[in-house]
């Protein structure tokens, strides 16, 4: 009995005991199912093998780029600092010139051309290069100015010769030193002041195609020295001109005294064998002084006297003698008149003493100044011109002129003149008919 | 008798009217020469100067001159008046000093002038 409870009780432990222990668990996994799955987890092995290389790559590239970073900022550092310190160095240097008005120096090209068509009775009509006149400015600094003047003109050479030739003249050449507001020493060849036509005789400038007789009693030009200026008399534009100056003079074409020898054109310092010489003794002097009165813009008044005196023969034992008035007259934009008278005389071995003298008087009136609505008539300006000369060996010449200037603009002019010439020289024309244009630059 | 020339009488014809026309104009258009101009600086190449140039007040010189007043009295005195934006400012400057030497310009009046030209300048 004993037994049987014995056994009962280890087949109730042991049933116990199976109930307690867990069941052992048993998946059931094809071989398929396996496959799958192992294919699978290859698959995800060199995926991440790819992504372990492709962070690999991106490692690198990020490092590139933090080294690129970081040589950026360093360029941008060393750029800032260069900025800086190159700002600092232009602030200590001197400032650089923004308006080309500031620059110490200049050239500058001024000047004239003038294309005629004139016809003289008894001969035949014919365009001329009447004269391309350049004026070369060179300024250096506030009161230094070198100007020099040239003429270009073309002639014919010799009847036995064919084509022409180009002749170069210079009209003037100074230095100007500019002493200060009321004086200026001006040396060189000079324009000499002799009235103002000389001065102000340009194409362009001057309302006719030719000059006036009686300016060929002076002398244009003449090297040597002078002092010149401007004093104004109170606040209202009048002004007092005056020049002084000392030049070689006129010379003698020939080294005599003979009244026809007088040359008003030479003796410019360097005779034609090269030596340096005056052809006479002595300097010549001469001087202007004139007033000007403005009445308001456009309207005034200019008179003024000039002279010069000495020797002009190779032995000195003759003086040439000259003097000028000079007058211009401005009422309005539109009409101006001015004249000049000269007087001069020279002693000669073989004439005595000889007298010389001439005047002009012209006139010109804008048709602007009638107001009238014809833009072709404003711009036409009618001009006349008396002037005459005794040139003291015995010839009377007196002309009269009529002509216009067409202004095509300020400074292009379009001029024609009829004149008429009287004079005891037989073989001087009894008429003559100018076209020009003019063109100031 | 005395022969009379036709063509002369002309020509001393002509200028007696040039000179007549020149003295009575200023009179006879006195009035409309005192309204109001402009002082603005003129085109360049304007075909009628004067009818445009920067003519400054045309009342009677009682004042102290500006630039554009001198340059008015001036520059006409010799030539057809040149416009400010003809030449640049540096240009001017060369200009003037020759100007002031040839023209007879005092310094001060010079530069006054130059300044005018200068701001009106075609740079």
């Amino acid at each position: 009995m004993i037994k049987s409870r014995s056994i009962f009780g280890l087949v109730a432990a042991g049933c116990a005991l199976g109930l307690a222990c867990p069941q052992p668990s048993r998946a059931v996994v094809s071989d398929e199912d396996f496959n799958a799955l192992k294919t699978l987890v290859q698959q995800m092995n060199g995926k991440l093998q790819s992504l372990e290389q492709t962070n690999l790559q991106d490692q690198r590239v990020i490092q590139q780029l933090q080294q690129k970073l970081t040589e950026t900022q360093r360029t941008a550092v060393e750029a800032q600092q260069n900025s800086i310190a190159t700002a600092q160095a232009q602030a200590a240097a001197p400032r650089v010139p923004l308006d080309e008005a500031t620059v110490n120096h200049n050239f500058q090209i001024l000047g004239d051309a003038e294309i005629q068509y004139n016809k003289t009775d008894h001969q035949n009509g014919a365009f001329l290069l009447a004269d391309f006149a350049p004026i070369f400015l060179y300024r250096g600094g506030e009161n230094i100015l070198f100007e020099a003047g040239f003429d270009f003109g073309l002639q014919n050479n010799s009847p036995n010769g064919g084509g022409y030739t180009t002749t170069v003249n210079l009209s003037f050449a100074q230095l100007d030193y500019v002493l200060n507001d009321y004086l200026t020493l001006c040396a060189g060849d000079l324009v000499l002041p002799l009235g103002t036509y000389s001065e102000r005789s340009a194409g362009w400038l001057n309302k006719f195609p030719d000059n006036p007789l009686a300016v060929d009693l002076v002398p244009g030009t003449g090297v040597g020295a002078e002092l010149r200026g401007a004093l104004p008399l109170g606040e209202t534009g009048k002004l007092l001109n005056y020049s002084i100056y000392g030049v070689n003079g006129p010379g003698s074409a020939n080294g005599t005294g003979n009244a026809g020898a007088l040359d008003l054109g030479g003796n410019v310092g360097i005779t034609s064998g090269g030596s340096t010489a005056n052809t006479h003794g002595n300097l010549v002097g001469g001087a202007r002084v004139a007033f000007f009165t403005p009445f308001k813009p456009h309207y005034d008044l200019e008179v003024g006297l000039s002279g010069q005196s000495g020797e002009w023969d190779d032995a000195g034992k003759h003086l040439w003698s000259a003097g000028v008035l000079d007058a211009a007259l401005h009422l309005g934009a539109n009409f101006e008149a001015k004249g000049e008278y000269i007087i001069s005389r020279y002693g000669s071995d073989d004439l005595g003493q000889i007298h010389q003298q001439g005047w002009f008087l012209q006139a010109g009136y804008k048709l602007a100044g009638l107001n009238l609505n014809l833009p072709a008539l404003n711009n036409l300006e009618l001009v006349a011109r008396y002037d005459s000369m005794r040139d003291g060996l015995g010839t009377h010449t007196r002309r009269y002129t009529a002509g216009y200037i067409y202004y095509l603009t300020s400074a292009l002019l379009f001029e024609g003149d009829y004149e008429i010439i009287r004079s005891s020289d037989p073989a001087q024309p009894t008429s003559q008919f100018i076209l020009q244009m003019s063109y100031g630059f | 008798m005395k022969k009379i020339h036709p063509q002369k009488n002309f020509v001393a014809l002509t200028l007696a009217a040039v000179l007549v026309a020149g003295l009575i104009s200023p009179l006879t258009f006195r009035v409309r020469a005192e309204e109001p101009k402009t002082t603005a600086p003129a085109t360049t190449n304007s075909v009628t100067p004067s009818a445009v140039s920067p003519t400054a007040s045309t009342s009677a010189l009682h004042k102290k001159l500006t630039g554009a007043e001198l340059y008015s009295i001036h520059c006409n005195r010799c030539h057809p008046e040149r416009f400010p934006t003809e030449r640049t400012a540096a240009q001017w400057k060369t200009i003037m000093l020759h100007m002031q030497v040839r023209a007879g310009i005092p310094g001060k009046q010079s530069r006054l002038i130059l300044q005018y030209l200068q701001e009106n300048s075609g740079r």
